[in-house]
């Protein structure tokens, strides 16, 4: 079979044509592998009405930046010390979380970010540090390298919070709906006043398949 | 002979009207390439806004939401506050997330890990971003605009 000069004149163009189109783009616009790895500020493949980990690191992240910015807490020449812990973190809501993880994140991403502005009293260590203390008294081992002190710190703030939330559900579609909302409250811990206050409240909706452990 | 020219007239409305927009997932978006500027506000999703230059027809823009003002200022403590005023130009109401990259003079990126900041912004209306820094030197933004998943 032989082809004529203006077929064969086509069929060249049409082949540039095509080559020079798959050449035009330099981005390779497409998705990369599926891992099981995910960003856990953002919303994940399982996801339900509850607080999830993208609410954890948006609440504590707006918690830290919000108190960075008051002036009694991140503005005093002393920096005060603070309490950040479990102790008066309350869950009343039909969320399951475990509250650790939102006063273990503030306080850690605040003692990084505040650099010396804010300083952290780590009372659920006070046994382990007493322990310490008596060892270096009873001079069964030295001194340290830092300092004594007639005793540990005591602390000018300490946060209290709560997690509470309101449930609907439409028995027709079986959709469920939550609205959350986790309170912090930072108590001055002579006169019992509150400095500061934080507030989150999200809703979700969606059919509650999901289960939370 | 007007049964032809009329389908031909349609055919090219359809076709001129199809192409006076690019795909959100066309690689010639401006916004795939643009330099990373400071003191920004840019939408990351394409969906909700794009712009480019090099269309069948030239250049063009769609958008469902847009960035009505934004800017910084200094906290009391310091830090800085920065704010985008975002105008939804839909019947629908839309649900972001936005956050927030700060940098320092050099263009360094410094300050905690930008976090997105879930937001609805009600159909036709404008609703506002706020975020704040850590720490207290003088910095640079960018905020990021996306829809949310």
């Amino acid at each position: 079979m032989k082809m004529d000069t203006k077929t064969c004149l086509f069929t060249a163009v049409a082949a540039t044509t095509l080559l020079l189109t798959g050449c035009a783009g330099q981005i390779d616009n497409t998705r990369g592998k599926a891992t099981v790895y995910e960003d856990a500020s953002t919303t994940g493949r399982v996801g339900g009405v509850g607080i999830e980990s993208q609410d954890i690191v948006a609440v504590t992240d707006e918690m830290m930046r919000d108190m960075l910015a008051n002036r009694m807490l991140a503005g005093r020449d002393i920096p005060p010390r603070i309490i950040i812990d479990n102790e008066y973190m309350r869950n009343e809501s039909s969320s399951v979380v475990n509250t650790n993880m939102l006063t273990d994140r503030l306080r850690i991403e605040l003692n990084r970010a505040s650099n010396g502005r804010m300083i952290f009293v780590g009372r659920e260590y006070a046994a382990m540090v007493q322990k310490e203390r008596d060892l270096k008294r009873d001079g069964a081992v030295d001194g340290g390298t830092i300092r004594e002190t007639a005793a540990q710190a005591g602390a000018d703030y300490r946060l209290a919070g709560r997690i509470t939330s309101l449930d609907a559900a439409d028995r027709s579609d079986g959709t469920q709906s939550r609205y959350s909302q986790i309170s912090f409250e930072m108590v001055d811990m002579e006169l019992g006043t509150i400095i500061w206050s934080g507030l989150y409240e999200m809703r979700k909706a969606g059919r509650d398949d999901v289960v939370y452990r | 002979m007007i049964r032809t020219l009329i389908a031909i007239t349609a055919a090219t409305t359809l076709l001129v009207a199809g192409c006076t927009s690019l795909p959100s997932d066309s690689t010639r978006l401006e916004g795939r390439t643009a330099p990373v500027e400071y003191n920004t506000v840019v939408f990351t999703d394409y969906d909700l806004s794009r712009t480019w230059t090099q269309g069948i027809l030239g250049s063009g823009q769609t958008y469902r939401l847009s960035v009505e003002n934004h800017g910084r200022r200094r906290t009391e403590t310091g830090t800085t506050e920065v704010y985008a005023v975002l105008r939804n130009h839909t019947d629908f109401d839309y649900r972001i997330e936005a956050r927030t990259q700060f940098f320092d003079e050099d263009g360094v990126p410094v300050d905690a890990k930008p976090v997105w900041q879930r937001s609805t912004i009600p159909a036709n209306s404008v609703s506002a971003y706020k975020t704040l820094s850590t720490g207290t030197q003088s910095l640079q933004y960018r905020v990021e605009v996306r829809e949310l998943e």
